[in-house]
């Protein structure tokens, strides 16, 4: 009697422990994005969006979706293509209604860094982002509410976000939060580059000294060479959330971040872009005014605009590798051994990761 | 109708343009752990109690800044500083951000005088005369580093927060 009784509590404990195991995990599975140990663990992931297997997924599939614009003609993939590092390729992409963008489409990488988006940064995470082309007359051009209401017509997908979310979450809230779990994910990290800063790669002479001019600043009276590069674009994720005039106007047509602040010394101001892949992502600045990496450094060495908010890293004799100071100075060797060095920030896995790619093809 | 709905559009759009184009006046904020939120401009940091700091620019001379004790704008916003920067309030910090995304630290410590003689200012003045474009209208001064970085330009915000590590 005792033994069969203590028996009988051992069996039950053993199955509530099976099921506790069994039932541990309830709802999505979280999602650990890999990344290097240089990147820096100074990631935005909000509190109430944590990154899930199935939210991702989601994310993935959503991001590809044409049923989400007006004219079920578009997706975020049209303007942000997997092979040009999600970008196009177009000085202004075309949105639904057949109009241009005012600016120049951004790639997207490694946005688990950034807290501001958009060239003038104006909108804070991704979350906030991705609401804008969905709704946005020119972009996307459809309601958070009527895209809902479409997907709820699809089996599928009423089991993605189930799965992602739980039940009911098939709302506008729960697009915008699939959407930016997948685009946390974006993380490009196997460029020659990286292999190089993991020992894994020898660059060429070439590019070893385009990564010190890159890095290095010049210093004319100790004839140290350097194009200051860093200042803004500076660390091995090429990325600081920095604004700056960068010199392309004196009087700017698109007055950028100043519209943001409504300050006067933000005037020409835009946000400092990754140059992860670089020589895939022309034309190149926030209007895509030059078409080749060429006429990018061409414009830094010899074609900087004086303007009051100019920069002051790109002006003046300790910027310069010219003693009077007035312009970078790179020799047309220095151009070409820098312009090898953005060429080995090219991911080729980033581009062919079939995690990133379209799932409907 | 249709066209009352393209009248609000208008409108709407036309707010915009006009919000996003007002100039509003440059301003210093202070937040996070304060008691009394602070917002000033360069008129209100005029009234307050002034001070001087010399600082090795990059041009490798000494220039005198005038402006306000960092003490003396945190005391203002009820910061934890003087006899109450202690125990738990030492693990506190300062960040410090700028309008072209900038952003440096201290910990409180470093800017309270019962725990250094060095004053940090937030200046508005070079040599009692306009801080240079670029550089104001609030530009932080700290004296005594061998590198002017920390030493940031175009201030907007100073956030106290615990680090929790
Ligand atoms: C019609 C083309 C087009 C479509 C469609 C589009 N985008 Fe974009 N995207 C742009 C342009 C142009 C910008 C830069 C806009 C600006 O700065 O004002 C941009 C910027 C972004 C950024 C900011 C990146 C950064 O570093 O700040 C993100 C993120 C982004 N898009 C995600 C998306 C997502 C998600 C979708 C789908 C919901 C989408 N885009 C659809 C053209 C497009
Ligand atoms: C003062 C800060 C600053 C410095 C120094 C600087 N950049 Fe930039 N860079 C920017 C900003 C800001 C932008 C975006 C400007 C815009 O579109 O209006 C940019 C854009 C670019 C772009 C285009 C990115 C794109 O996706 O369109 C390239 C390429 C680039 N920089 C390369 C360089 C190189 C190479 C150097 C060194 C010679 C350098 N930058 C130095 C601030 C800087």
């Amino acid at each position: 009697m005792q033994v069969s009784g203590y028996k009988i509590l051992i069996s039950i404990l053993l199955v509530a422990g099976l099921s506790i195991a069994g039932f541990r995990r309830q709802g999505p599975e979280p999602l650990r994005i890999d990344y290097p140990a240089y990147f820096g663990n100074r990631t935005f992931v909000p509190d109430d969006n944590p990154t899930t297997v199935e939210g991702v997924a989601l994310g993935r599939r959503l991001f590809y979706e044409k049923k989400l614009s007006a004219s079920q003609q578009i997706s975020c993939g049209t303007c942000h293509r997997q092979e040009l590092a999600f970008t196009d390729g177009k000085a202004f992409s075309t949105g639904v209604d057949g109009s241009p963008q005012p600016r120049n489409t951004m790639s997207l990488v490694n946005l688990l860094w950034v807290r501001n988006f958009f060239w003038d940064g104006r909108v804070a995470g991704l979350e906030m982002q991705a609401a804008v082309p969905l709704t946005n007359a020119h972009e996307m051009g459809q309601s958070l509410e009527v895209s809902a209401a479409l997907l709820s017509k699809e089996v599928v997908y009423r089991s993605l976000f189930s799965k992602a979310f739980g039940t009911d979450s098939l709302t506008g809230e729960g697009i915008v939060k699939a959407l930016s779990q997948f685009e946390r994910t974006l993380v490009s990290a196997d460029a020659p580059y990286d292999r190089y800063l993991r020992g894994d790669y020898q660059p060429t002479a070439a590019e070893l000294n385009g990564i010190s001019l890159f890095y290095g600043n010049p210093d004319a009276a100790r004839n140290i060479r350097g194009a200051g590069c860093a200042h803004c674009h500076g660390g091995p994720k090429t990325y600081i959330e920095l604004y700056h005039n960068n010199g392309l106007d004196t009087i700017p047509a698109d007055s950028g971040r100043e519209k943001v602040s409504g300050q006067s010394y933000d005037r020409g101001r835009f946000r400092v872009v990754s140059l992860r892949n670089i020589a895939l992502t022309a034309p190149y600045m926030h209007d895509g005014r030059f078409k080749t990496l060429e006429e990018v450094l061409s414009h830094y060495n010899e074609h900087i605009k004086p303007s009051k908010t100019l920069s002051p890293f790109l002006q003046g004799v300790g910027n310069s590798n010219a003693s009077d100071g007035l312009t970078l100075g790179l020799t047309d060797r220095e151009k070409k051994d820098l312009l090898a060095f953005l060429h080995i920030l090219t991911d080729s896995t980033f581009i062919t990761d079939k995690r990133f790619s379209d799932p409907f093809r | 109708m249709n066209i009352f709905r393209s009248a609000i559009f208008l409108g709407l759009q036309l707010t915009f343009v006009v919000s996003a184009y007002a100039q509003t006046s440059p301003a210093v904020k202070i937040s996070g752990e304060v008691t009394k939120p602070l917002t000033f401009s360069v008129d209100d940091l005029a009234k307050m109690k002034r001070s001087t700091a010399v600082l090795t620019d990059r041009d490798g001379k000494a220039h005198s800044y005038q402006g306000v004790a960092l003490q003396e704008l945190l005391e203002q916003a009820g910061v934890t500083m003087g006899k109450q920067l202690r125990g738990e309030q030492l693990t506190k910090y300062l960040m410090v951000k700028c309008a072209d995304g900038y952003e440096v630290l201290f910990s409180l410590a470093e800017l309270d005088s019962s725990f250094t003689d060095r004053v940090v200012i937030l200046a508005d003045k070079l040599e009692n005369g306009p801080l240079p474009d670029g550089k104001g209208p609030f530009r932080l001064v700290v004296p005594g580093e061998k590198k002017p970085a920390r030493s940031s330009f175009q201030v907007v915000e100073m956030v106290i927060r615990y680090a929790k590590d």
